[in-house]
């Protein structure tokens, strides 16, 4: 056993458990995104970082093992705005919306973006389902609306927006008994909404060849935002938007079908690795630096399992819904 | 010259089948396990020129590795390509030093002449193809190109034509056959450098000169190839000794006045040949239509001082017999004291005296760090384990530097020794050399020195008949500057991407394969025979007090005569720059000493009176590195230079962690603004911020160190930053924030007009010309051709 020092409280550890492990048992509230238990990974996204007070130095503390005396810091400001700038950093190379433009703007808080979700896939029941846990069956608030979505929404950047009123109103119509499933079950609000800035032209024509469904909706919305710890980590920190802007190499809502229900989109990507490593001859880096990104090679999907979403921090790897 | 279809190989005529033969060849001889990957990479590129995707395939086949392991590495190193090249590759140098002296209008000239498209790189015809390369160590001859392995200095953008014309003729040339004649009955001698640097400025040509005198001659003299003697700025060289023991020096030589010179000193075999020579020379005289009096014969000892001046006040441990010693004799090192220092560790020491001399000495390490080397030494000795691994760092890759190259290519044998005795102190089994891509000459000439070891006994089992055996081999890097870390190039060898690890756990306690593995220095190894035969009492006397020993700098950038100097530790750097280097280019004062490459920091010139350390160079904001010393004069804009070193560090991050991968790229995008004049004053408070985080947050030392460049010139030149915010550059670097004007003093001799390569100066004879600024690319052809210095950079 050996002892250290943390935010002047003294701590007694083996010394064979990394910090990150040592200090979240003692009640330290550690953030952190390529490490998840006992899945194999690498320090990469600093977010979990200490400081080590004798050097000033910061630690990733899901890495680092404990020395005897070492004294560290865990919730000074300092610390916070470092983890706050590792943050920042990925978000400014993090090209996605999280919640779609349409359903912010509604001033009803229809779910819009999922309604169209069913409704593109012909599930009308399950749209009209989504409509039924905002708008009463009877009187319809758009009526009357000075439709903010169709003003916000992203496809009028590429041609004209989705018809998104007439969309609701025929979910409206269509009969079907939907039973009265009191399902809201109380969403997480997340103060932090990533926005991807605007699409490039190649994006664009990209984007009109591929989102070709009846609503022609691009379907803004992230798949994966309710389990994305990127988001809730910026939302703790008070994080608005990044101060660095957001630029990457990266096709916006490129998504590649894995295997089963799991999606990769590389935009999403933090490239902290928990996937490559948790794969054999799976997921793999390519280049190096800024360019580096994660790939799937065609031939390698067959060796990939649908639980490697649980292991992603953010909704680049994510299990699509019915 | 079978083909024109860019593969330099039969791939095509013998289909499928023949590739997989000769990759079956290949991966029988190199093996099949997972970390065999980089070399079974290097020999398939070498063999087709590039990775065909069958030769891959048969990989996956035979091998364990698989396609995530060679997808993840093969697109790490820059040395691996997936598409075949043309014939010939010119490789032009962005090395720091060449890029002061304007690699990048060099590298855009030859794109011109080729007539290669933007995003192209290969010619139409496939003979050539273009890269831009991190450095290749010759820096005192910058801006330098190689094409293929011939390599050409000083390279003007308006002379490419002329270098590839050279090119060609040498290609032809070499088909010829070359004799050489032998003699027993000698006249004296006379020695070549033979380096890379040397060869770039046309030793070769030299040499070639020397063998054709002799034989017109009828002298018989032996020519011998000698090591860098450190006057990379006066090459070609060549040294005549007579056998009265004269030794006359003749720098900048051509190959024209050779015979000349060995005339000279040497009587020709018999009275005709030598009238039928004087007859020859007149008749070359005229042809040629030289004067021969400003070359020969009376200014000789002007000729020699500079070069002496440049050579004297220095101190040689690692480059001990400079100028002398032949590489590759090892009979030579030898009798020159050679592994009396191994013998004398393997008879009269034990493994623990060994350890604590150097412990004793308080040397550091040169890579870098500064770590003390015989710490290293104690903790990898005290390791518990059978299997231990020294490995010599030879991963030199700032631009800027070539310190290690020259030392592996001119003293391999005393690297070699000191790596055995640091297996020996160790206790380890096996060596590895790992040497950068860049460096081929350095390869082979370490696997000569080593195999001339294991002939001598000095390698291999019961080396010189004692209880230690151990062997060294060499692994050939693969272009990746982060692997000059230890960590990173731990996983290189192990067939890995080169991502630096976390440490603790350090190598010396778990390294290479989990084993404890020292990692040293080139330069470091070069100083232990030293400190083993005199022992390190003397060696403490040279140096300062936390910094033992000598240090050698490779000098280059905008001085008069760079080259590789070694010196003791404490020496001020305006000493180096104004009495070793003989001041700045162009009578232009000093503005900064950039020390460390992309690690380091910019010295400014009021500090050039401190002595050089570690301990100094670090509270300046910079770091002793491995020994880049590069100069900047008042015609070099800081925030150019700082943007120069991020741009570089942000190409070779390896990317892992977040603050070297997104925050240097988040850097560099402010810099990017502040060098088109498109920055705000903010953006200088955050780039300071981003630069001070990253400092503490970087997984790696590469990424803490790379803010350095950016720091230092903050703290320093903080005014060139306000400047540019401005929309002033007063160097005129920055060439978005700058035009092209011709002056009233334009006397309409077209020249410009006529050199220039975008039509972007209208021919009028007898008239003011004027410039096309939505043409012209400022590739400053037009500057260096007008006599009249009546073209300026002006701000936009």
């Amino acid at each position: 056993m050996m002892k250290i020092t943390v935010n002047n409280r003294t701590l007694e550890v083996s010394g064979e458990r990394t910090l990150l492990e040592e200090l979240r048992d003692a009640g330290c509230d550690i953030p952190s995104l390529c490490y998840a238990g006992k899945a194999k990974h690498e320090a990469s996204c600093m977010v979990c970082m200490v400081r080590d007070v004798a050097t000033s130095q910061m630690l990733p503390s899901c890495s680092t093992f404990p020395t005897e005396g070492m004294q560290l810091d865990t919730e000074s400001e300092d610390v916070k705005n470092m983890r706050r700038m590792s943050l920042e950093l990925l978000l400014s190379d993090h090209r996605a919306d999280c919640e779609a433009p349409c359903v912010v703007v509604c001033p009803a808080k229809i779910d819009v973006a999922r309604v169209i979700l069913h409704y593109d896939r012909g599930q009308m029941d399950k749209a009209k389902a989504v409509l039924r846990e905002t708008a009463s069956a009877d009187q319809l608030p758009c009526v009357g609306c000075k439709a903010s979505c169709e003003k916000a929404c992203r496809r009028g950047t590429l041609d004209t927006a989705v018809s998104v009123r007439a969309i609701i109103e025929e979910v409206a119509k269509y009969k079907a008994e939907i039973p009265n499933t009191a399902s809201s079950a109380a969403k997480v609000q997340h103060s932090f909404s990533s926005k991807l800035g605007r699409y490039s032209e190649a994006e664009k024509e990209w984007l009109k060849e591929v989102y070709n469904q009846p609503s022609r909706c691009l379907h803004c919305a992230c798949e994966g935002k309710d389990k994305c710890k990127l988001r809730e980590y910026a939302s703790q920190a008070g994080i608005k938007s990044s101060r660095y802007g957001v630029s990457s190499h990266q096709m916006v809502k490129e998504q590649q079908h894995v295997s089963g229900r799991l999606y990769y989109e590389p935009a999403k990507c933090v490239r902290c690795g928990l996937c490559v490593y948790n794969s054999r001859n799976g997921f793999t880096f390519q280049h190096r630096g800024f360019d580096m990104q994660v790939l799937i090679p065609e031939e390698n999907k067959a060796h990939i399992d649908e639980h490697l979403a649980d292991l992603c921090p953010t909704g680049a790897l994510f299990l699509r819904q019915d | 010259m079978k083909d024109m279809t860019g593969c330099n190989c039969d791939c095509l005529s013998g289909g499928q089948e023949a590739m997989t033969r000769r990759t079956d060849a290949i991966i029988d001889r190199t093996g099949t396990t997972r970390d065999k990957l980089i070399p079974l990479l290097q020999a398939i590129q070498q063999e087709f020129s590039y990775l065909p995707s069958d030769a891959l395939n048969r990989l996956y086949e035979r091998t364990e590795i698989d396609r995530a392991q060679l997808i993840s590495v093969s697109t790490f190193y820059s040395q691996f390509r997936l598409a075949p090249y043309g014939k010939h590759i010119i490789k032009v140098c962005i090395g720091t030093a060449c890029h002061v002296k304007g690699a990048d209008a060099v590298y855009d000239a030859f794109k011109r002449e080729l007539g290669l498209a933007a995003d192209s790189i290969t010619t139409a015809d496939q003979q050539y193809s273009i890269e831009r390369v991190a450095c290749l160590g010759c820096c005192a001859l910058a801006p330098v190109v190689q094409i293929d392995d011939k390599i050409f200095g000083h390279v003007q953008p308006g002379r490419v034509r002329e270098v590839l014309d050279e090119f060609e003729s040498l290609a032809a040339s070499r088909a010829q056959e070359k004799e050489e004649e032998q003699s027993k009955d000698v006249q004296g001698e006379v020695r070549l450098g033979m380096e890379n640097c040397c060869q770039a400025s046309g030793t070769a040509e030299v040499h070639e000169a020397v063998v054709q005198a002799c034989r017109e001659l009828g002298i018989n003299i032996r020519i011998k190839p000698i090591s860098c003697v450190g006057a990379c700025n006066q090459v070609p060289l060549i040294d005549v000794a007579t056998p009265d023991g004269n030794i006359v020096r003749y720098p900048n030589i051509k190959p024209d006045e050779v015979k000349e010179i060995l005339l000279h000193h040497f009587r020709p075999a018999s009275r005709l040949r030598r009238l039928r020579n004087a007859i020859l020379n007149h008749i070359d005289t005229f042809h040629t239509d030289q004067t021969w009096d400003n070359i020969l014969f009376t200014p000789e000892k002007e000729r020699t001082q500079s070069i002496n001046t440049f050579l004297g006040g220095q101190y040689r441990i690692s480059t001990e017999g400079y100028g002398h010693l032949n590489p590759l004799d090892i009979d030579e090192y030898i009798s020159m004291g050679g592994f009396e220092a191994l013998r004398k560790a393997l008879t009269t020491m034990s493994r623990e005296q060994i350890v604590d001399e150097v412990l004793k000495s308080g040397i550091r390490g040169r890579g870098g760090g500064g770590f003390p080397t015989g710490r290293k030494w104690q903790m990898v000795s005290r390791g518990d384990s059978k299997e231990k691994y020294v490995i010599c760092n030879g991963d030199e890759g700032d631009p800027g530097a070539f310190m290690d190259r020259i030392l592996l290519e001119s003293y391999p044998l005393r690297v070699i020794e000191g790596m055995i005795i640091a297996g020996r102190a160790t206790g380890a089994t096996e060596g590895i050399f790992y040497i950068r891509a860049e460096y081929p000459q350095a390869v082979i000439r370490i696997r000569k020195a080593l195999d001339m070891c294991r002939q001598k006994h000095l390698l291999g089992q019961h080396i010189l008949d004692s209880d230690f055996s151990f062997d060294i081999q060499v692994f050939e890097g693969a272009g990746a500057f982060v692997c000059g870390e230890e960590t990173a190039l731990i996983a290189s060898i192990e067939g890995k991407r080169g991502f630096p690890h976390l440490r603790p756990p350090y190598p010396a306690q778990s390294g290479l394969f989990g084993k404890p593995t020292l990692i040293n220095n080139v330069e470091t190894l070069s100083q232990i025979s030293y400190i083993i035969r005199h022992g390190a009492e003397q060696y403490t006397k040279i140096g300062t007090e936390g910094s033992r020993g000598t240090k050698v700098f490779a000098l280059a950038g905008k001085i008069n005569h760079g080259g590789l100097i070694e010196v003791p530790m404490g020496t001020t750097l305006r000493q180096i720059v104004e009495e070793i280097g003989g001041g700045v280019e162009g009578g232009e004062s000093l503005k900064a000493v950039q020390t460390g490459g992309p690690s380091g920091g910019c010295i400014p010139a009021e500090l050039c009176d401190a002595e050089v350390d570690f301990d100094a160079l670090n509270k300046m904001g910079a770091i002793m590195g491995s020994g880049g010393l590069v100069v900047l004069s008042e015609s070099s804009c800081m925030v150019d230079v700082a943007r120069y070193f991020l741009n570089f560090t942000s190409e070779e991050s390896c990317g892992k962690c977040t603050f070297c991968r997104v925050g240097i790229r988040r850097m560099l995008d402010i810099l990017d603004r502040l060098s088109t004049g498109q920055g705000k004053m903010e953006d200088i408070d955050r780039l300071e911020e981003l630069a001070l985080s990253i400092k503490r947050a970087a997984l790696c030392g590469l990424g803490k160190t790379a803010p350095n460049p950016v720091l230092s010139t903050l703290r320093y030149f903080r005014h060139e930053y306000e400047e540019h915010v401005q929309g002033i550059c007063r160097t005129g670097s920055c060439k978005q924030m700058v035009k092209l004007l011709i002056t009233d003093d334009c006397v309409g001799c077209t020249k410009c007009a006529r050199s220039c390569p975008n039509e972007a100066i209208a021919y009028t004879p007898y008239q003011k010309h004027i410039i096309d600024t939505s043409l012209c690319t400022q590739c400053g052809l037009c500057i260096d051709e007008c006599d009249y210095h009546a073209i300026k950079k002006v701000k936009k």
